[in-house]
């Protein structure tokens, strides 16, 4: 039968109180794709990513005015006790808005367990990976108070391999969509990355294999425009659906909770805390990790040739700082090597009648040619 | 009734056609806009008749009405038509359109037609949105940027403005030039706080022994129109963080294309003179609709 996904969206707040039921484990909150859910998991916590949802903004305006629509709406859902069932929440150190939603919330829920993590910005300074391993040691200690359970070695290389395998079964699902006529589109991806974050990555191991087999039996989609997504992150399957419904499809996308949540693996070691430290100081970074080093417009640039798109749309949430300094080096580096591309600004909501018209003017633009006359050859596709 | 400054005329008209030959095609674009609707009727490759009317709130009807004035003016049957395309914010809602396309493009035809092929930049000022577009150096749409959340609205804001001013929406740009020096503009960022911002200039106690001139305060409030309008401009500049580049002739379509307020202001900061056609420029959308059948 096949996994619906959306559904499992949806369904989040009762998979995660079912969760609990079955195990009485602890749940944990959190704000950041940054944030090492390998070691809560070790403690037998559940890590759950906090979603933004489409509900008129009721509370949390009066705390962070001027933040990203999404990240006030995840402060809302969080102060109107949509998660109740958390047990604790924690922000690790990136995105400026999300940290205060998490001060926010945990100065309004001053019962509720909370830790900040911090992880260098400068990632590729000679100290980053020894100052995150002892911010990591900080917090293993503590999610062992917390718990009550030792994270001892062979606990972290559980979670490892599970956190893992989790991210070589997203990679290969991944992969199915450099084909020419991906049998997943872009909507549905989205949906399954959304649904991971939320759940028990050792049961959703087992729904992506299972689903894996049924990709690999599906017959091909639509031969269509390919598009890359890139910049804020999204909480919802709206712009590839209205991609979608004017003849494209997100083939690839560099969003934090989308491949840059998945890309790269811990390579263990014997110092477990330091494999994990060197995995999240390596991952594809956003703009607020990566300011000395603008790798980010190159990794754009490699994952667009390598999944041979036609396109890309660059969207940005309003207000989402982090994205409105950054694009201007990845316009920049498509404009050099001609690359056509259409920028847009976003709410938490997809306005739907002016980007309906940009999405069609931007595809009739490539229809036409664009791609072809600006020099940007598809290479053969898989 | 109260007189409605904000209300720009009505217009419909004919071409005389004489050189167009009875077996030509005739082709008619439909620009369903929020503001605005705007019926061309092209045949032989001439502009044979066009209307432009409000669209109020009824997409359907002002598609209808706009059609049948621009067919009356140009004297062509409706059975003659070979083709309608539509385009515009209401497109999907009109029945008749044996195609819809994108403003994008058929902004971006249009003012080829209108002023003439060494077009390379179109900017489109219209009622909700302002688009910029670049075009190849042939008939091609190289790339294009639209107006963001806060910018958007602009012809509508100045329409609002009109009436609050009680100013004539036609008079209201070439008034604004008689300003010796522009004030800071109003407010760059929202449309709504801009018109707090214009009457918070009436009663600023540094006006208070000599209040600003009305030329002064159209110009404070067209300036922060023109200022957000170069915004979006600034996007299509290809490479350079310093000045913003037009490359090529630069050409301005959409009803604030004819509001010198608007226009002089843009080319000022830009350093650069827009191209002038013989057509009213709202009827870009509808010419590019009715050429790409």
């Amino acid at each position: 039968m096949a996994i619906n996904f959306k559904k499992m969206v949806v369904g989040r707040h009762a998979y995660a109180k079912a969760w609990k039921e079955r195990g009485g484990g602890k749940i944990l909150g959190y704000f950041e794709t940054y944030f090492p859910e390998e070691i809560a998991y070790a403690a037998g916590v559940l890590p759950v990513r906090i979603l933004a949802e489409h509900e008129p903004d009721l509370i949390s305006d009066k705390w962070i005015y001027g933040a990203c629509y999404p990240v006030k709406d995840m402060a809302n859902q969080l102060l109107l006790g949509r998660m109740d069932y958390i047990n604790g929440l924690v922000n690790t150190e990136g995105c400026q808005w999300m940290f205060n939603a998490y001060e926010v919330v945990t100065n309004n829920r001053p019962g509720l367990f909370n830790h900040y993590l911090f992880l260098p910005d400068y990632t590729n300074s000679a100290t980053s990976k020894d100052v995150l391993r002892s911010e990591l040691d900080v917090f293993k200690t503590k999610m062992e108070d917390w718990t009550g359970n030792s994270i001892t070695d062979e606990a972290l290389d559980n979670a490892i391999e599970i956190y893992n395998k989790n991210r070589v079964l997203l990679r290969r699902i991944c992969e199915l969509r450099r084909a020419q006529k991906p049998v997943i589109t872009g909507s549905e991806y989205m949906h399954v990355l959304l649904a991971d974050q939320i759940a028990d990555k050792a049961e959703m191991n087992v729904i992506l294999e299972n689903y894996i087999t049924e990709l690999e039996n599906r017959e091909p989609g639509r031969d269509t425009l390919r598009l890359m997504l890139i910049g804020s992150e999204t909480w919802d399957s709206g712009l590839e659906e209205l991609i979608e419904s004017s003849g494209g499809n997100v083939v690839i996308d560099e969003l934090d909770n989308g491949t840059s949540y998945f890309w790269n693996n811990i390579y263990p070691q014997k110092d477990r805390l330091m494999a994990i430290s060197l995995r999240y100081l390596d991952r594809p970074h956003n703009p607020v990790k990566d300011s000395n080093w603008r790798r980010r417009p190159e990794h754009i640039f490699r994952l667009a040739e390598d999944y041979h798109v036609d396109g890309a749309i660059i969207q940005k949430q309003i207000y989402c700082h982090l994205h409105g300094t950054d694009n201007y080096a990845v316009w920049r580096l498509f404009r050099e090597r001609n690359m056509p591309f259409h920028y847009l600004e976003r709410d938490m909501f997809v306005p739907k009648e002016e980007t309906a018209l940009r999405i069609e003017a931007f595809m009739n633009m490539l229809r036409e040619g664009a791609t072809r006359l600006a020099g940007w050859h598809k290479k053969a596709l898989i | 009734m109260e007189h409605e400054y904000w209300k720009w005329p009505e217009s419909s008209a004919g071409f005389d056609n004489l050189g167009r030959s009875g077996g030509d095609t005739v082709t008619v674009g439909v620009d369903v806009g929020t503001t605005s609707t705007q019926a061309a009727v092209i045949g032989g490759g001439a502009l044979l008749g066009y209307s432009s009317i409000h669209t109020g709130a009824d997409f359907k009807k002002a598609a209808e009405n706009a059609l049948n004035m621009a067919l009356a003016a140009s004297g062509v049957a409706r059975g003659d038509v070979s083709a309608i395309t539509c385009t515009g914010f209401g497109k999907e809602n009109i029945a008749f359109a044996s195609k819809t396309i994108d403003e994008i493009h058929c902004h971006a035809k249009g003012a080829r037609f209108m002023f003439g092929t060494e077009v390379r930049t179109v900017v489109d000022m219209g009622g909700q949105t302002v688009k910029a577009i670049r075009l190849f150096e042939w008939d091609r749409v190289r790339d294009f940027m639209l107006n963001d959340k806060c910018a958007t609205g602009q012809g509508r804001n100045i329409e609002v403005l009109c009436n609050l001013l009680h100013i004539d929406i036609t008079e209201i740009g070439t008034k604004s030039l008689e300003a010796e020096k522009d004030p800071e503009p109003v407010s760059t960022t929202c449309l709504a706080f801009a018109n707090t911002e214009t009457f918070g200039l009436f009663g600023r106690p540094e006006f208070k022994s000599e209040k600003p001139s009305e030329a002064e305060i159209y110009a404070g409030c067209l300036f922060a129109v023109a200022w957000r309008i170069i915004g979006v401009i600034g996007r299509l500049s290809p490479l350079d963080a310093g000045d913003i580049k037009i490359d090529g002739a630069l050409a301005f379509t959409g009803g604030l294309a004819k509001n010198p307020g608007i226009t002089r202001r843009i080319e000022r900061e830009l350093g650069i003179t827009a191209l002038t056609g013989e057509y009213d420029p709202m009827l870009a959308g509808a010419i590019g609709a009715a050429l790409l059948p």
